[in-house]
């Protein structure tokens, strides 16, 4: 199954083998901790058990910033 | 499917490390409560101080500017433009519009007309970039902020950002260093109060506020922090916090309760001087800042 998903402000297109993609899964495949990234599912936040099919707009969200101490 | 614990409606937040789930205007309300929560903790400031935010145009500043004035705190924004290319102007324009959104002012500094841009000085300063940033952005705040006659700066700081330096400056005992890491740090020697309101809020946390409130912020990175150590620490923590909910507030805040005041059992200050230049405080003769610029000139051949 195909994803399509925006991740900071770029358009990416994830591949899954099975035929239940769960958010988290989609963190997973960005290597994403769901300590600092959340998905967000036609303008809603959702948990990382959240069923996303193909035709939802997703958009992830990774809060982690680098920077000076 | 889980229920908001104040309205019953479906909850859009769950925070494991509070074992709270919330929908979109609790976790709002929670928020701004946990943020007033501790400015009072702290003794930050009062609704009769003017306080300055130190806006960036991430999310962390945003969201704090936005808390505090819904709050009813007096405060303005200061952006500092530090001439990083598209990444500057973005973060410039992101910030104009949210200060017009909010009705507050926004103050701004050109490095480039104060000193030199950053990827200026980079041409004749090696030290990490991140360093000199830090140090010209403190300067300016406080310089700033006094002359425009405000009380307090607030910083956006977050939890993930206090406890990933609180691990570094623990790992390399740098005593100094974890002296000073207060959310507060008094006015004294013509310093300004510095404050950090968001220093028991994640990093997620502050991202979903701003996401449910509607506020735009730039999401990219500031192409010089690549690669900065602080995300390898917040990484680590991270991975410690999927495993124990909630280790990374404790870290910190057990650190300010009980490791904090045996840090400054029987402790002189320091004494400080007024920079012969600037006259802003310094430990030495010539304020850093200052000695940066003398450099610069020299270098530049002007
Ligand atoms: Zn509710
Ligand atoms: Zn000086």
């Amino acid at each position: 199954m195909q994803i399509t998903v925006v991740y900071r402000g770029q358009k990416k297109v994830l591949e899954f083998e099975k035929a239940k993609v769960k958010s988290g899964d989609i963190l997973k495949a960005l290597d994403l901790s769901k300590d600092f990234a959340f998905v967000i599912k036609n303008g809603e936040i959702v948990s990382e058990d959240e069923i996303i099919r193909p035709r939802d707009e997703v958009r992830v969200i990774n809060a982690i910033s680098g920077g000076a101490f | 499917m889980r229920k908001c614990i104040k309205c019953g409606e479906k909850a859009q937040i769950y925070l494991p490390q509070h074992r709270l789930s919330l929908c979109k205007t609790h976790y709002i309300e929670w928020f701004e409560n946990r943020v007033e929560k501790s400015i009072k903790e702290f003794q930050m400031f009062s609704k009769k101080e003017k306080i300055l935010v130190a806006v960036s145009g991430g999310k962390d500043s945003l969201s704090l500017w936005q808390a505090l004035v819904k709050l009813g705190y007096d405060a303005d924004g200061f952006y500092i433009d530090l001439g990083i290319g598209d990444y500057s102007k973005k973060s410039f324009n992101i910030s104009i519009a949210f200060s017009e959104k909010l009705d507050r002012t926004l103050h701004t500094v050109s490095l480039e007309d104060e000193v030199m841009s950053i990827p200026q000085i980079k041409n004749y300063d090696n030290r990490p970039t991140c360093s000199i940033c830090g140090t010209l952005k403190r300067y300016y705040m406080n310089k700033v902020a006094k002359h425009l006659g405000y009380r307090v700066v607030a910083t956006g700081h977050n939890l993930d950002d206090e406890s990933a330096v609180l691990f570094s400056n623990t790992l390399n005992w740098s005593v100094d260093y974890l002296k000073r890491q207060y959310p507060v740090l008094p006015e004294e020697n013509s310093f300004i109060r510095k404050v950090k309101p968001l220093c028991k809020i994640s990093e997620k946390e502050s991202a979903m506020y701003a996401v449910l409130c509607g506020i735009e912020y730039i999401e990219e990175e500031c192409p010089f922090s690549e690669g900065a150590t602080s995300i390898d620490y917040k990484t680590f923590l991270s991975r410690l916090e999927e495993k124990s909910p909630g280790i990374k507030l404790r870290f910190y805040s057990e650190f300010l309760r009980k490791m904090y005041p045996i840090l400054h059992i029987g402790e002189e200050k320091p004494h400080l001087n007024r920079c012969s230049i600037c006259g802003e405080p310094t430990t030495g003769e010539i304020c850093s800042v200052c000695n940066l610029k003398n450099k610069l000139k020299l270098k530049a051949g002007g």
